[in-house]
């Protein structure tokens, strides 16, 4: 077989070089395995085919495994994909189980590459058949499904909502773009704002902003003489990792992995949907979820496995229909088009060697990543006990550089970040809840153009819920994932009554 | 240190007088920046913009030995970097959306005309398509035409607003002449990229798409029974272009198989006479206020790699059809396009 003799260690030392890039590119908060992929695009011209995918996946697999870095340590998704992993890894660390955190997070994140990588190999023509039985009604649903984890995220179900409608509020500022069908008419703006606001908010500064700068700025008003927390996270206080931290989470990782890879599998529906539809998932399913969003490695485990998964999934369209599944395999395609070669539904028949090579490069990509990741971990966890007062000046200069270079050099964005930064302060004042918020604004856009284009279709709201089977299925789990958290605060509540009228 | 002969010197001095002298005139003669930013129109680094734009702008970097980068900015932010800059350190290279865009009204479209420069012409990709599904009734366009000229709507998933959907306006206008007041049964379905309108026609609720050659070749080679397969029934650039393409198309795909589904094959009126036809090409764009000697030295430069005539043969391998034009003759050529196509989109509104 000629695909042997292509596995040169010039192919197998790009897929290293890729994977240790994009692990630093996503752990740097404000960039994005997205944005490494961008950046050494055009690199990979020279390189042919087979040498550009090692250089591309190796970037891609790092760079999303690289994000939850910064989400456990510092409380800042590096890629947005990795938002979930703030809830319970954040806590974590700051009990000073950073350490132990990460390694559950590298765990799962191999689990969820090497399931993608198995199901791309093995099903990528029949599930990019299933995945064309998706139209914008069972999209819309998908997001739909997501967005109603704001009632299991919510501290209080009637802000948290608030927050939500608000962050989808923020997410539809800017032009209903003809890129997507839209009429290309600015909305929720004054004709001033449009020459700064003509797209609307960036997602990335918005996150870094709300997640990142808010808190510093939280902490600002406290002092930073000795800590913001009043004492100091130190990594030695919390107990090490142990496989026996996973053991019991094999359901957990299965279902996130599937979720990811799926949610790769349907073009458009987005990274971080995955993450959060894990997440929701494993808190409603789970047999005990009280500790999420305390510092649960169950937590980490559903957000990580499945954005790790995603990266096989979002191939499956790619390489199997000539679609990207997502924002980053958006821009791999370049590689095959700057080589020349056509991506559709005969690729795989057609280039064989090319597939195999792929499948192999995914696959040794996250052997590297959990390699460097799970053993270099002890020392990157240590950033976490550098004193806030030289901390946060990098992290401020790491998320303007972000902000800045996101969308080639817009200074609008480093604004943004600011502005975000400020709202994020002051709705922690006002009570208004961040995570719903941020949630809202990343599944806003996608839920109103599935909306949109579903009522465009199809002419009436009934096709929602007649659309077909699938939509039926997830009208359940939507029904599941809303009563859900009602119950369990209806339970709570009531158990309260009774351990007060004892 | 031992002083050198003076001989050696003055052969030193002459040397470095020389090329401080060349270099002088060089920039004398092309004052362009030494780092220039090349914005597209589109965000995708894996469509015909981005891949086109590549090869034209690694080929001028070499040639003009500065660095340049592509960036895929999108239309509105490619529009606005080049507004900001004027000395030549930002350049644009977009397609014939920057005044389709114009003439659909779309939002933050100016008359490209007035606002900027137009450069020059580089390439044309001829592949901009429309298909039906394999098992679809309509055989050809004549049947679409006649199908909605007899009471039939014809539902045709399109970008809104540039490429896509200047072939629909087409279709519609020359139902209307040859069945007056029926061009509203061809009815747009307004979507975004390739893959919505790719599931559009597999979900059954559109009847023809846009797309192209290179993106939906592949799926006209599967059998009828599959879900995705598709048939070309248009391809709206001129015989001419296509007949300038590699003898071996693109894909499996043949040439001569291509040209079955242009003009005259397939005819689409514009006017009762002539063929409606469209080759969507792509040129620069300069800041309106950028010096005529750097407009000059890439038209000069461009000139001279297209003279070597290797850009050609890349371009050709990658299903482009080379098209450079001075940026004189090409703003003259693109203000021609551009008033065909708006007699056709007025006609229809």
């Amino acid at each position: 077989m000629d695909f042997f003799s292509q596995l040169t260690p010039m192919i197998l030392l790009l897929v290293f070089a890729g994977t240790l890039i994009g692990i630093i590119f996503g752990s740097i908060p404000g960039m994005t395995a997205t944005m490494a992929v961008a950046v050494c695009l055009p690199l990979t011209y020279s390189l042919g085919i087979n040498g550009a995918l090692a250089l591309l996946l190796g970037l891609y697999v790092g760079g999303i495994a690289g994000g939850m870095v910064p989400a456990v340590l510092l409380n800042l998704p590096g890629t947005p994909s990795s938002i979930c992993t703030t809830f319970d890894g954040h806590p974590m660390a700051k009990k000073g189980e950073g350490e132990k955190a990460l390694k559950v997070g590298i765990v799962a994140s191999l689990f969820g590459g090497l399931f993608s990588a198995a199901i791309l190999f093995f099903l990528a023509p029949v599930l990019a058949d299933f995945a064309i039985k998706f139209s914008y009604v069972e999209k819309f649903l998908i997001i739909f499904l997501a967005l109603t984890v704001i009632g299991s995220l919510a501290k209080n179900m009637l802000m948290g909502i608030f927050s939500g409608i608000l962050g989808v509020w923020l997410s539809l500022i800017g032009v209903y773009p003809v890129t997507v069908g839209g009429n290309g008419e600015t909305r929720l703006m004054f004709d001033f704002m449009e020459y700064y606001m003509y797209s609307g908010f960036s997602l990335l500064p918005v996150l870094i902003g709300i997640f990142g700068l808010s808190v510093i700025l939280l902490d600002a008003e406290k002092g930073l003489k000795g800590d913001g927390d009043g004492q100091a996270i130190k990594l030695t206080k919390g107990s090490g990792f142990s496989f026996r931290d996973i053991k019991g989470q094999l359901v957990n990782m299965i279902r996130s992995s599937s979720i990811g890879t799926f949610v790769g599998i349907l073009p458009g529906v987005g990274g971080s949907t995955c993450s959060i539809l894990a997440y929701t998932q494993e808190k409603n399913f789970s047999k005990d979820s009280s500790r999420m969003g305390k510092g649960a490695p169950q937590g980490i485990i559903a957000s990580e496995s499945s954005n790790n998964a995603l990266t096989g999934g979002a191939l499956v369209p790619l390489l199997s229909l000539g679609i990207p599944g997502d924002s980053t395999t958006a821009i791999m395609i370049g590689a095959f088009t700057l080589q020349g070669i056509q991506v559709g539904p005969l690729f795989i028949n057609s280039n064989i060697d090319t597939w195999y090579m792929i499948v192999t490069m995914l696959v040794v990509a996250n052997l590297i990543m959990f390699a460097a990741m799970f053993f270099a971990i002890k020392y990157i966890a240590k950033v976490i006990e550098v004193p806030k007062h030289l901390l946060y000046p990098i992290i401020v200069m790491m998320c303007v550089a972000g902000a800045y270079a996101i969308n080639y050099g817009i200074m609008f964005d480093v604004w943004v970040l600011l502005i975000f930064g400020v709202l994020g302060y002051i709705a922690s004042k006002v009570g208004i809840e961040v995570v719903p918020l941020i949630i809202g604004f990343i599944l806003g856009r996608s839920a109103e153009v599935y909306f949109v284009k579903s009522l465009e279709s199809f002419g009436n709201f009934t096709i929602f819920f007649t659309k077909s089977p699938i939509a039926v299925v997830l009208w359940v789990l939507i029904i599941i994932s809303v009563a859900f958290p009602i119950y369990m605060r209806m339970r709570s509540r009531r158990g309260g009554d009774a351990v007060q009228s004892n | 240190m031992k002083s050198m002969p003076v001989s050696f010197r003055l052969s030193l001095c002459a040397l470095a007088i020389a090329g401080v002298s060349t270099s002088t005139l060089a920039a004398e003669e092309c004052p362009i920046p030494g780092n220039v930013r090349v914005v597209i129109g589109s965000t995708s680094t894996g469509g015909d913009t981005y891949q086109n734009s590549s090869i034209v702008v690694d080929r001028l970097a070499e040639k003009l030995d500065i660095n340049m980068k592509v960036d895929a900015v999108g239309a509105m932010p490619a529009f606005r970097a080049l507004e900001r800059s004027s000395n030549g350190s930002t350049l644009m290279i977009f397609h014939d959306m920057a005044y389709l865009g114009h003439l659909y009204g779309i939002n933050g479209y100016d008359n490209i005309f007035e606002k900027y420069k137009v450069g020059p012409t580089v390439a044309i990709n001829p592949g901009n398509a429309y298909l039906v599904p394999k098992n679809s009734p309509y055989q050809t366009v004549d049947e679409i035409i006649d199908a909605a000229g007899n009471g039939e709507e014809i539902s045709v998933a399109i970008q809104p607003g540039g490429v896509s959907e200047i072939g629909f306006s087409a279709l519609k206008n020359a139902v209307k002449i040859e069945y007056p007041g029926m061009e509203d049964n061809i009815v747009a379905v307004n979507t975004g990229s390739q893959a919505d309108k790719n599931q559009l026609l597999f979900n059954g609720y559109a009847d023809v798409i846009n797309g192209s050659v290179q993106a939906n070749e592949q799926y006209t080679r599967l059998p009828e029974d599959d879900q995705k397969a598709m048939r070309f029934v248009w391809l709206t650039a001129r015989n001419e272009t296509i007949k300038q393409a590699n003898e071996e198309g693109l894909g499996e795909t043949t040439r001569e198989e291509l040209l079955q589904y242009v003009t005259p094959n397939v005819s689409v009126t514009m006017d009762g006479e002539k063929d409606f036809t469209f080759d969507k090409e792509f040129f620069f764009l300069y800041n309106k206020d950028m010096s005529p000697e750097i407009v000059s030295c890439i038209d000069n430069a461009l000139g001279e790699i297209y003279a070597q005539g290797e850009i050609q043969e890349q371009q050709k391998s990658l299903f482009f059809i080379p098209n450079f034009l001075p940026s004189s003759e090409a703003a003259a050529h693109l203000k021609d396009k551009m008033a065909r196509y708006e007699t056709v989109i007025e006609n229809i509104q």
